[in-house]
């Protein structure tokens, strides 16, 4: 790629040999991965092509059965900080008894380590990452009281707080209202031109020429990955999701032209 | 209050804050349950530390009951991860076995020892104060007192030093774990504190008590608050009372302690449950006849700020057609006419100034 100046030594993320099964079932077989720096990634695929499964096995939330995933070029496990997790929102219990501003501070948790409390400076940081999602009046209010597009900010606030140059978001645009929508997208183009990596499960397949540069296109095993000019075609879409699907970029993009 | 009285309600104090403690982390867990598997499981380690040293005061029987406390709940999780069976069965295939051989080795080897179910299950805080702790010649108060008063000082202990590390796991585990804390690790320490406070507790004042104060106090909390240092705070409160006026109410009835405060749990639960501000049953009944007021008095309104503009309306408002019964419009319209938004003139409704800015503001504004 060209306008970064740098031959980078390492892309931020490398996947080798990637497999992982739940039981007996194979949800993830053999990828093979780089996700460059600086890149905006979209993981697509239909349902139960192992999307999340893939963002949680590169954190080892999930075992893996073979494979390897290094960050920056080290091993994920040393790298932990580097990377900023955004999971689905509907993963947590929302009546939770916590404010909005404590459950932004816990993005600072891992930089405090063991033990360790926030403080003044935590609480700083919590109200700065409130502020660039436009929630911050919304500081003090219980979370159990925030819509679905509130409560996927908080998370991505959350997620900003820990200061990481690696972005992972499973589906941040699940359910949430079109002006949450273009101000995450605004957010994470803004991270990605200040040269952090963004990779996120995305399912509309309408807007992923739009938001993002690169595409992973997954099912069970890796279809195809790269440029979205490049890759985000027909048939890369009908071997994702075996004709499953009605949607041709080819067109849309000529009727864009028009 | 004779000295005895004041020595029962001093353990039943200590007992329960240092149940509700864990209790609120459990019952956010959803593990309410494991509390009953944890303190009918410990029977075994007790059992199997007495066979080994031979002593029934022995602190290893502490031990050995936390031990197969512990060994329970890492049964369920691995019966639990095998996903062959669902999570609430898999406690419940865990523990009556762990129970049952418990007892079957209880009745083959130890007739003659004084461990029985009865008291296993029921406990007695009647006799806490008869065991004292005396040290050179010195009385210094109940024995149980002690026991379960280090337990309460190991419990605050540990929420205090993990307490971040409990919120942000019991939150999110996922993102606990991506953040580098081991919620695996804190899960084990957590379900050893309850442990612990299970073995202390359930010999001062039996298991049925100790599931009580775990549970309820905790859930009494949880309707009562947005905050976890607070639901917390509110927890140790609400089992203190229970367990005082629990003593007092049995005293008054001349039955059973610990029955009784297990049963003021459940009074103060069924309260809160009822009467808690917003998430109480009587709450949010008012509510809800807030909201359908609230529609039936901005479907009236937009019905009749149409029709003064000429646009076709589905049900003429003064027909009340829009309202499931004659009497329910006529209290809309009277609400209404009380606010000032509409006035009936000649047996029809009008809109008033305020009712047509109120047809603005709230109903186009959205």
């Amino acid at each position: 790629m060209s306008g970064r100046g740098e031959n980078p030594v390492a892309p931020a993320i490398r996947v080798t040999d990637l497999t992982v099964a739940y039981g007996d079932k194979t949800v993830l077989w053999d990828i093979d991965l780089e996700i460059p720096r600086g890149s905006m990634v979209a993981v697509v695929g239909p349902n139960g092509a192992g999307k999340t499964t893939l963002i949680k096995s590169i954190q080892g939330l999930v075992p893996r059965v073979a494979g390897v995933v290094s960050v920056h070029g080290r091993p994920y496990e040393k790298q932990r900080k580097e990377v900023s997790y955004v999971p689905q929102r509907g993963s947590v219990d929302w009546d939770f008894p916590t404010s909005v501003v404590d459950t932004v501070k816990m993005g600072t948790y891992g930089d405090l380590g063991w033990i360790r409390r926030p403080g003044k400076k935590e609480h700083e940081k919590a109200l700065g990452a409130l502020e660039k999602v436009d929630m911050l009046e919304f500081a003090q209010r219980q979370i159990s009281q925030l819509s679905g597009g509130q409560q996927q900010r908080v998370f991505l606030a959350r997620a900003l707080v820990q200061s990481a140059s690696v972005y992972l978001l499973d589906e941040p645009f699940q359910g949430v209202d079109a002006t949450t929508e273009k101000a995450i997208v605004t957010i994470l183009k803004e991270l990605v031109a200040g040269g952090k990596t963004v990779l996120a499960v995305h399912h509309d397949l309408n807007t992923v020429s739009e938001y993002y540069e690169r595409i992973a296109l997954l099912n069970v095993g890796l279809v195809a990955s790269g440029r979205v000019d490049e890759v985000f075609n027909s048939e890369n879409l009908m071997k994702a999701y075996g004709g499953k699907t009605s949607f041709f970029p080819e067109r849309k993009a000529a009727r864009r032209a028009v | 209050m004779s000295p005895h009285q004041f020595d029962i309600q001093l353990v039943a104090i200590i007992v329960a804050a240092s149940c509700a403690i864990p209790g609120a982390f459990l019952v956010l867990r959803r593990m309410s349950m494991m509390t009953d598997a944890i303190s009918h499981s410990i029977l075994l380690g007790i059992i199997l530390a007495f066979f080994l040293v031979g002593d029934l005061s022995s602190p290893f029987l502490i031990i050995g009951a936390a031990a197969s406390g512990v060994l329970a709940i890492s049964l369920i999780e691995a019966v639990n991860r095998a996903r062959l069976v669902k999570k609430d069965a898999s406690i419940g295939i865990v523990f009556p076995f762990l129970f049952s051989v418990a007892v079957i080795l209880l009745s083959k080897y130890a007739r003659n020892v004084h461990i029985d179910t009865h008291s296993v299950l029921l406990g007695e805080i009647a006799f806490a104060p008869f065991n004292r702790l005396i040290l050179s010649g010195m009385d210094l108060g109940p024995t149980s007192a002690y026991v379960m008063g280090s337990i309460l000082l190991l419990n605050l202990l540990f929420i205090s030093f993990f307490y971040k590390e409990l919120k942000v796991s019991t939150f999110d585990e996922s993102f606990a774990s991506s953040i580098g804390f081991r919620p695996r690790l804190i899960h084990y320490l957590l379900m050893a504190v309850v442990s612990l406070t299970c073995v202390g507790a359930f010999d001062a004042v039996g298991s049925i008590l100790v599931i009580a104060l775990i549970v309820i106090p905790p859930c009494c909390a949880y309707l009562l608050t947005d905050s976890l240092f607070r639901m917390i705070l509110l927890s140790v409160v609400f089992g203190i009372s229970a367990a005082v006026s629990g003593f007092w109410v049995a005293n008054w009835l001349d039955v059973n302690i610990a029955g009784s405060m297990a049963f003021v749990c459940g009074v103060f639960f069924l309260a809160v449950f009822l009467l808690a501000p917003q998430r109480g049953f009587f709450g949010i009944m008012r509510e809800k006849r807030r909201q359908r007021m609230d529609f039936a008095e901005a479907s009236l309104l937009v019905s009749l700020y149409n029709q003064e503009r000429g646009e076709a309306v589905k049900n003429h408002p003064d027909s009340r057609g829009m309202f499931r019964s004659a009497d329910f419009a006529s209290k809309v319209v009277e609400f209404l006419k009380q606010k000032g938004e509409i006035a009936v003139a000649g047996g029809k409704l009008f809109l008033t100034e305020k009712g047509r800015e109120r047809v603005r503001t709230t109903v186009e504004g959205r």
